[in-house]
Protein backbone atom coordinates (compact mmCIF):
# COMPACT_ATOMS: atom_id res chain seq x y z
CA UNK A 1 0.00 0.00 0.00
CA UNK A 2 1.02 3.57 -0.56
CA UNK A 3 -0.08 6.73 -2.31
CA UNK A 4 -0.45 7.99 -5.86
CA UNK A 5 -0.85 11.33 -7.59
CA UNK A 6 -4.26 11.14 -9.27
CA UNK A 7 -4.52 14.49 -10.98
CA UNK A 8 -2.94 17.93 -11.32
CA UNK A 9 -4.53 21.12 -12.59
CA UNK A 10 -3.14 24.63 -12.77
CA UNK A 11 -4.38 28.12 -13.54
CA UNK A 12 -2.66 31.33 -14.54
CA UNK A 13 -3.96 34.86 -14.06
CA UNK A 14 -5.50 36.44 -17.18
CA UNK A 15 -3.01 39.28 -17.43
CA UNK A 16 -0.07 38.22 -19.58
CA UNK A 17 3.18 40.20 -19.55
CA UNK A 18 5.31 39.37 -22.58
CA UNK A 19 8.97 40.25 -23.06
CA UNK A 20 7.77 42.80 -25.62
CA UNK A 21 5.65 44.46 -22.91
CA UNK A 22 8.71 44.67 -20.66
CA UNK A 23 10.87 45.84 -23.58
CA UNK A 24 8.48 48.76 -24.10
CA UNK A 25 8.76 49.66 -20.43
CA UNK A 26 12.54 49.18 -20.21
CA UNK A 27 13.77 50.23 -23.70
CA UNK A 28 17.48 50.21 -22.72
CA UNK A 29 17.54 46.52 -21.84
CA UNK A 30 18.02 43.67 -24.31
CA UNK A 31 15.13 41.28 -23.62
CA UNK A 32 16.07 39.08 -26.56
CA UNK A 33 19.27 38.17 -24.75
CA UNK A 34 17.32 37.65 -21.54
CA UNK A 35 14.99 35.30 -23.41
CA UNK A 36 17.89 33.31 -24.86
CA UNK A 37 19.72 32.92 -21.56
CA UNK A 38 16.99 32.75 -18.93
CA UNK A 39 14.48 31.05 -21.22
CA UNK A 40 11.41 33.08 -20.28
CA UNK A 41 9.19 34.63 -22.97
CA UNK A 42 6.08 35.37 -20.99
CA UNK A 43 4.59 35.37 -17.50
CA UNK A 44 1.17 36.04 -16.02
CA UNK A 45 0.44 38.30 -13.07
CA UNK A 46 -2.67 38.95 -11.01
CA UNK A 47 -4.67 42.15 -11.31
CA UNK A 48 -5.00 44.59 -8.40
CA UNK A 49 -7.77 42.87 -6.43
CA UNK A 50 -6.92 39.28 -7.35
CA UNK A 51 -5.20 37.10 -4.75
CA UNK A 52 -3.52 33.73 -4.29
CA UNK A 53 -6.76 32.43 -2.77
CA UNK A 54 -8.70 33.50 -5.88
CA UNK A 55 -6.24 31.57 -8.05
CA UNK A 56 -6.35 28.61 -5.67
CA UNK A 57 -10.15 28.45 -5.90
CA UNK A 58 -9.97 28.41 -9.70
CA UNK A 59 -7.35 25.64 -9.72
CA UNK A 60 -9.41 23.51 -7.32
CA UNK A 61 -12.66 24.07 -9.22
CA UNK A 62 -10.87 22.92 -12.35
CA UNK A 63 -9.74 19.71 -10.67
CA UNK A 64 -13.26 18.97 -9.40
CA UNK A 65 -14.67 19.36 -12.92
CA UNK A 66 -13.15 15.94 -13.63
CA UNK A 67 -14.03 12.65 -11.98
CA UNK A 68 -12.68 13.64 -8.54
CA UNK A 69 -15.41 13.59 -5.88
CA UNK A 70 -14.76 16.61 -3.67
CA UNK A 71 -16.61 14.96 -0.78
CA UNK A 72 -13.79 12.44 -0.55
CA UNK A 73 -11.20 15.13 0.24
CA UNK A 74 -10.19 14.74 3.88
CA UNK A 75 -7.20 17.09 4.06
CA UNK A 76 -6.09 20.39 2.46
CA UNK A 77 -2.40 21.29 2.38
CA UNK A 78 -1.89 24.76 0.96
CA UNK A 79 1.53 26.19 0.20
CA UNK A 80 1.74 29.97 -0.09
CA UNK A 81 3.90 32.93 0.89
CA UNK A 82 1.28 35.40 -0.28
CA UNK A 83 -1.68 34.55 1.98
CA UNK A 84 -4.82 36.70 1.80
CA UNK A 85 -4.54 37.51 5.51
CA UNK A 86 -1.90 37.25 8.21
CA UNK A 87 -4.64 35.19 9.86
CA UNK A 88 -6.77 33.15 9.36
CA UNK A 89 -5.22 30.38 7.32
CA UNK A 90 -5.97 30.51 3.60
CA UNK A 91 -6.66 26.75 3.54
CA UNK A 92 -9.61 27.27 5.94
CA UNK A 93 -11.20 29.85 3.65
CA UNK A 94 -10.58 27.56 0.71
CA UNK A 95 -12.45 24.72 2.48
CA UNK A 96 -15.51 26.96 2.68
CA UNK A 97 -15.24 28.42 -0.83
CA UNK A 98 -15.06 24.92 -2.29
CA UNK A 99 -17.86 23.62 0.00
CA UNK A 100 -15.66 20.80 1.22
CA UNK A 101 -16.62 18.72 4.26
CA UNK A 102 -16.18 20.18 7.75
CA UNK A 103 -14.57 17.06 9.23
CA UNK A 104 -11.31 17.55 7.35
CA UNK A 105 -7.88 18.98 8.13
CA UNK A 106 -6.70 22.20 6.48
CA UNK A 107 -3.47 24.09 6.92
CA UNK A 108 -1.17 26.50 5.15
CA UNK A 109 2.57 26.03 5.04
CA UNK A 110 4.92 28.85 4.23
CA UNK A 111 7.54 27.68 1.76
CA UNK A 112 8.56 28.90 -1.67
CA UNK A 113 10.24 26.91 -4.40
CA UNK A 114 10.74 23.83 -2.19
CA UNK A 115 7.04 23.83 -1.22
CA UNK A 116 5.51 21.40 -3.69
CA UNK A 117 7.93 18.56 -2.98
CA UNK A 118 7.43 19.17 0.75
CA UNK A 119 3.67 19.00 0.18
CA UNK A 120 3.87 15.69 -1.66
CA UNK A 121 5.92 14.15 1.12
CA UNK A 122 3.62 15.51 3.86
CA UNK A 123 0.60 14.16 1.97
CA UNK A 124 2.29 10.78 1.64
CA UNK A 125 3.01 10.81 5.39
CA UNK A 126 -0.60 11.63 6.29
CA UNK A 127 -1.77 8.75 4.11
CA UNK A 128 0.87 6.29 5.36
CA UNK A 129 -0.04 7.07 8.98
CA UNK A 130 -3.72 6.55 8.20
CA UNK A 131 -4.68 10.14 9.06
CA UNK A 132 -6.05 10.92 5.60
CA UNK A 133 -6.99 9.07 2.41
CA UNK A 134 -7.48 11.77 -0.23
CA UNK A 135 -5.51 14.99 0.01
CA UNK A 136 -5.89 18.26 -1.88
CA UNK A 137 -2.43 19.81 -2.19
CA UNK A 138 -2.58 23.41 -3.37
CA UNK A 139 0.19 25.83 -4.31
CA UNK A 140 -0.81 29.45 -4.87
CA UNK A 141 1.61 32.30 -5.25
CA UNK A 142 1.48 35.97 -6.27
CA UNK A 143 5.03 37.27 -5.88
CA UNK A 144 4.12 40.05 -8.36
CA UNK A 145 2.50 41.85 -5.44
CA UNK A 146 5.88 42.02 -3.67
CA UNK A 147 8.04 43.18 -6.58
CA UNK A 148 8.94 46.85 -7.06
CA UNK A 149 7.76 48.27 -10.37
CA UNK A 150 11.32 49.28 -11.26
CA UNK A 151 12.84 45.89 -10.35
CA UNK A 152 13.22 44.80 -13.94
CA UNK A 153 15.05 41.54 -13.19
CA UNK A 154 12.55 40.12 -10.73
CA UNK A 155 9.60 41.32 -12.81
CA UNK A 156 11.12 39.44 -15.75
CA UNK A 157 11.67 36.24 -13.79
CA UNK A 158 8.62 35.71 -11.59
CA UNK A 159 5.07 34.86 -12.59
CA UNK A 160 1.93 34.15 -10.56
CA UNK A 161 -0.03 30.89 -10.63
CA UNK A 162 -1.91 28.31 -8.60
CA UNK A 163 -2.00 24.53 -8.82
CA UNK A 164 -4.10 21.76 -7.32
CA UNK A 165 -2.97 18.14 -6.92
CA UNK A 166 -4.94 15.16 -5.64
CA UNK A 167 -2.91 12.55 -3.76
CA UNK A 168 -4.74 9.47 -2.55
CA UNK A 169 -4.33 6.16 -0.77
CA UNK A 170 -3.55 3.36 -3.20
CA UNK A 171 -2.50 -0.26 -3.41
CA UNK A 172 0.34 1.05 -5.58
CA UNK A 173 3.19 2.90 -3.91
CA UNK A 174 4.03 5.64 -6.37
CA UNK A 175 5.53 8.20 -4.03
CA UNK A 176 9.08 7.13 -3.25
CA UNK A 177 11.84 8.37 -0.98
CA UNK A 178 12.02 12.08 -0.20
CA UNK A 179 14.74 14.17 1.45
CA UNK A 180 14.90 17.70 2.84
CA UNK A 181 17.46 20.40 3.47
CA UNK A 182 17.51 23.71 5.31
CA UNK A 183 20.00 26.56 5.72
CA UNK A 184 18.32 29.42 7.56
CA UNK A 185 21.67 31.22 7.60
CA UNK A 186 20.67 32.32 4.11
CA UNK A 187 17.27 33.68 5.19
CA UNK A 188 18.09 37.16 3.88
CA UNK A 189 19.16 36.07 0.39
CA UNK A 190 15.55 36.12 -0.77
CA UNK A 191 13.32 38.14 1.50
CA UNK A 192 10.45 40.60 1.93
CA UNK A 193 11.66 42.38 5.07
CA UNK A 194 8.66 44.52 5.99
CA UNK A 195 5.04 43.73 6.68
CA UNK A 196 5.50 40.85 9.12
CA UNK A 197 5.82 41.20 12.89
CA UNK A 198 9.57 41.99 12.92
CA UNK A 199 9.32 45.12 10.75
CA UNK A 200 6.12 47.01 10.00
CA UNK A 201 5.21 47.88 6.43
CA UNK A 202 6.82 51.32 6.02
CA UNK A 203 5.01 53.80 3.78
CA UNK A 204 8.10 56.06 3.69
CA UNK A 205 10.48 53.27 2.87
CA UNK A 206 13.84 54.18 1.32
CA UNK A 207 14.26 53.09 -2.30
CA UNK A 208 17.40 50.98 -2.77
CA UNK A 209 19.32 50.06 -5.88
CA UNK A 210 20.82 46.68 -6.81
CA UNK A 211 23.59 48.39 -8.79
CA UNK A 212 22.25 47.10 -12.09
CA UNK A 213 19.49 49.69 -12.49
CA UNK A 214 16.98 47.60 -10.56
CA UNK A 215 15.19 49.21 -7.63
CA UNK A 216 13.54 47.76 -4.54
CA UNK A 217 12.75 48.67 -0.94
CA UNK A 218 12.41 46.72 2.29
CA UNK A 219 8.67 46.56 1.58
CA UNK A 220 9.47 44.62 -1.57
CA UNK A 221 10.96 41.34 -2.64
CA UNK A 222 14.76 41.37 -2.53
CA UNK A 223 16.81 38.63 -4.15
CA UNK A 224 20.58 38.33 -3.88
CA UNK A 225 21.00 36.69 -7.28
CA UNK A 226 24.68 35.67 -7.00
CA UNK A 227 24.17 34.10 -3.56
CA UNK A 228 21.03 32.22 -4.61
CA UNK A 229 22.84 30.98 -7.71
CA UNK A 230 25.83 29.81 -5.66
CA UNK A 231 23.62 28.09 -3.10
CA UNK A 232 21.83 26.21 -5.84
CA UNK A 233 25.02 25.32 -7.71
CA UNK A 234 26.71 24.03 -4.55
CA UNK A 235 23.83 22.23 -2.84
CA UNK A 236 21.47 20.84 -5.47
CA UNK A 237 23.77 18.59 -7.57
CA UNK A 238 24.96 16.83 -4.38
CA UNK A 239 21.40 16.67 -3.05
CA UNK A 240 20.21 15.08 -6.28
CA UNK A 241 22.85 12.37 -5.90
CA UNK A 242 21.66 11.75 -2.32
CA UNK A 243 18.11 11.38 -3.66
CA UNK A 244 19.32 8.77 -6.15
CA UNK A 245 21.03 6.82 -3.35
CA UNK A 246 17.92 7.13 -1.17
CA UNK A 247 15.86 5.54 -3.95
CA UNK A 248 18.53 2.99 -4.99
CA UNK A 249 18.76 4.38 -8.49
CA UNK A 250 21.54 5.48 -10.82
CA UNK A 251 21.46 8.85 -12.55
CA UNK A 252 20.48 7.27 -15.89
CA UNK A 253 17.63 5.21 -14.42
CA UNK A 254 15.42 8.26 -13.99
CA UNK A 255 13.09 8.81 -16.95
CA UNK A 256 12.73 12.52 -16.30
CA UNK A 257 14.14 15.07 -13.90
CA UNK A 258 11.79 17.93 -13.08
CA UNK A 259 13.55 20.63 -11.10
CA UNK A 260 12.05 23.84 -9.81
CA UNK A 261 11.93 26.07 -12.89
CA UNK A 262 14.08 28.93 -11.62
CA UNK A 263 15.75 29.96 -14.84
CA UNK A 264 16.95 27.97 -17.84
CA UNK A 265 20.60 29.03 -17.56
CA UNK A 266 20.82 27.90 -13.94
CA UNK A 267 18.94 24.67 -14.69
CA UNK A 268 21.29 23.73 -17.52
CA UNK A 269 24.30 24.62 -15.38
CA UNK A 270 23.13 22.09 -12.78
CA UNK A 271 22.08 19.53 -15.38
CA UNK A 272 25.62 19.45 -16.76
CA UNK A 273 27.13 19.14 -13.27
CA UNK A 274 24.91 16.15 -12.46
CA UNK A 275 25.52 14.74 -15.97
CA UNK A 276 21.88 14.43 -16.93
CA UNK A 277 21.11 14.29 -20.66
CA UNK A 278 19.00 17.20 -21.87
CA UNK A 279 16.26 14.82 -23.11
CA UNK A 280 15.83 13.57 -19.54
CA UNK A 281 15.64 17.04 -18.06
CA UNK A 282 12.44 19.01 -18.38
CA UNK A 283 12.38 22.77 -18.90
CA UNK A 284 9.08 24.54 -19.54
CA UNK A 285 9.75 27.95 -18.03
CA UNK A 286 9.19 29.69 -21.38
CA UNK A 287 5.52 30.59 -21.04
CA UNK A 288 5.12 30.88 -17.28
CA UNK A 289 8.31 32.29 -15.72
CA UNK A 290 9.31 31.25 -12.22
CA UNK A 291 6.00 30.64 -10.45
CA UNK A 292 7.70 29.63 -7.16
CA UNK A 293 5.98 26.57 -5.60
CA UNK A 294 3.84 26.19 -8.73
CA UNK A 295 6.64 25.43 -11.21
CA UNK A 296 7.04 21.73 -10.40
CA UNK A 297 3.33 20.78 -10.54
CA UNK A 298 2.91 22.83 -13.75
CA UNK A 299 5.93 21.09 -15.29
CA UNK A 300 4.80 17.67 -14.06
CA UNK A 301 1.32 18.20 -15.52
CA UNK A 302 2.72 19.42 -18.86
CA UNK A 303 5.31 16.63 -19.06
CA UNK A 304 2.79 13.93 -18.11
CA UNK A 305 0.78 14.65 -21.27
CA UNK A 306 3.46 12.65 -23.13
CA UNK A 307 3.50 9.71 -20.70
CA UNK A 308 2.31 6.39 -22.13
CA UNK A 309 3.90 3.92 -19.67
CA UNK A 310 5.15 4.02 -16.09
CA UNK A 311 7.94 6.57 -15.62
CA UNK A 312 10.23 7.36 -12.71
CA UNK A 313 10.39 11.11 -12.22
CA UNK A 314 12.73 12.90 -9.84
CA UNK A 315 11.38 16.17 -8.47
CA UNK A 316 13.69 18.72 -6.83
CA UNK A 317 12.67 22.08 -5.34
CA UNK A 318 15.03 24.73 -3.93
CA UNK A 319 14.97 28.37 -2.98
CA UNK A 320 13.79 30.85 -0.37
CA UNK A 321 14.55 29.83 3.22
CA UNK A 322 17.02 28.69 2.19
CA UNK A 323 15.13 25.45 1.77
CA UNK A 324 15.30 22.46 -0.52
CA UNK A 325 13.48 19.17 -0.87
CA UNK A 326 12.93 16.49 -3.44
CA UNK A 327 11.88 12.95 -4.09
CA UNK A 328 10.88 10.26 -6.52
CA UNK A 329 7.40 9.84 -7.97
CA UNK A 330 6.14 7.22 -10.38
CA UNK A 331 3.64 8.43 -12.96
CA UNK A 332 1.92 6.09 -15.42
CA UNK A 333 -0.65 8.34 -17.08
CA UNK A 334 -1.41 11.83 -18.24
CA UNK A 335 -2.26 13.82 -15.09
CA UNK B 1 44.95 29.26 -19.26
CA UNK B 2 46.48 32.44 -20.65
CA UNK B 3 44.95 35.69 -19.45
CA UNK B 4 44.22 36.73 -23.03
CA UNK B 5 42.35 33.48 -23.70
CA UNK B 6 40.42 33.92 -20.49
CA UNK B 7 39.29 37.41 -21.49
CA UNK B 8 38.36 36.15 -24.96
CA UNK B 9 36.33 33.22 -23.63
CA UNK B 10 34.60 35.30 -20.99
CA UNK B 11 33.78 37.95 -23.61
CA UNK B 12 32.10 35.23 -25.66
CA UNK B 13 30.17 33.95 -22.65
CA UNK B 14 28.97 37.48 -21.89
CA UNK B 15 28.33 38.10 -25.62
CA UNK B 16 30.24 41.36 -25.50
CA UNK B 17 29.97 43.51 -28.59
CA UNK B 18 33.09 45.54 -27.84
CA UNK B 19 36.73 44.43 -27.63
CA UNK B 20 37.96 44.53 -24.05
CA UNK B 21 41.41 44.46 -22.45
CA UNK B 22 42.69 43.43 -19.07
CA UNK B 23 42.24 47.04 -17.90
CA UNK B 24 38.61 47.34 -19.05
CA UNK B 25 36.02 47.92 -16.37
CA UNK B 26 33.54 45.03 -16.24
CA UNK B 27 30.72 47.04 -14.75
CA UNK B 28 30.94 49.81 -17.32
CA UNK B 29 30.11 47.32 -20.07
CA UNK B 30 26.71 47.79 -21.70
CA UNK B 31 26.16 44.06 -21.24
CA UNK B 32 26.77 44.09 -17.48
CA UNK B 33 23.67 43.27 -15.43
CA UNK B 34 22.44 40.64 -12.98
CA UNK B 35 22.33 38.06 -15.76
CA UNK B 36 25.93 38.90 -16.64
CA UNK B 37 26.87 38.32 -12.99
CA UNK B 38 25.22 34.89 -13.12
CA UNK B 39 27.04 33.99 -16.34
CA UNK B 40 30.35 35.19 -14.84
CA UNK B 41 29.86 33.13 -11.65
CA UNK B 42 28.98 30.01 -13.66
CA UNK B 43 31.94 30.41 -16.02
CA UNK B 44 34.48 30.98 -13.24
CA UNK B 45 33.05 28.07 -11.25
CA UNK B 46 33.24 25.67 -14.21
CA UNK B 47 36.65 26.83 -15.44
CA UNK B 48 38.59 27.43 -12.20
CA UNK B 49 36.47 25.75 -9.52
CA UNK B 50 36.37 29.12 -7.75
CA UNK B 51 33.14 30.44 -6.24
CA UNK B 52 32.55 34.15 -6.58
CA UNK B 53 30.10 35.39 -3.94
CA UNK B 54 28.02 38.57 -3.89
CA UNK B 55 30.85 40.50 -2.17
CA UNK B 56 33.28 39.45 -4.89
CA UNK B 57 30.85 40.60 -7.57
CA UNK B 58 30.49 43.89 -5.70
CA UNK B 59 34.24 44.48 -5.36
CA UNK B 60 35.41 43.38 -8.81
CA UNK B 61 36.26 46.33 -11.08
CA UNK B 62 38.47 45.48 -14.10
CA UNK B 63 39.17 42.12 -15.75
CA UNK B 64 42.53 42.28 -13.98
CA UNK B 65 40.85 42.54 -10.59
CA UNK B 66 38.78 39.50 -11.53
CA UNK B 67 41.98 37.60 -12.41
CA UNK B 68 43.47 38.59 -9.05
CA UNK B 69 40.37 37.32 -7.26
CA UNK B 70 40.48 34.00 -9.13
CA UNK B 71 44.20 33.73 -8.37
CA UNK B 72 47.16 34.79 -10.53
CA UNK B 73 48.68 31.31 -10.06
CA UNK B 74 45.84 29.80 -12.10
CA UNK B 75 47.01 31.69 -15.20
CA UNK B 76 50.00 30.93 -17.43
CA UNK B 77 51.43 34.40 -17.76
Amino acid sequence: MGAIINKIEYVLPEREITNQDLQNEFPDYDFLKFEQKVGIKSRYIVSEGETALDLAIRACEKIFEGNIDKNEIDFILLCTQSPDYILPTTACILQDKLSLRNDIGALDFNLGCSGYTYGLSLANGLIASNQAKKILLVTAETYSKFIHKKDRTNRSIFGDAATATIISYSEEDNIGGFLFGTDGGGYDKLIVRNGGCRNNFDTNCEIKNYGTGNEYSDNHLYMNGPEVFNFTAQVIPKFTKELLIKNNLEVNQIDQYIFHQANAFMLNFMRKRIKIKSENFYINIENYGNTVSCTIPIALKDYSQEITSSEKIMLVGFGVGLSWSGGLVTINKSL
Amino acid sequence: MKKQDFIKELSEELELETVVTIASSIKDLDEWDSMGAMILIAYVSDTFDVTLDADDIESITTFNSLIERIGEEKFLE
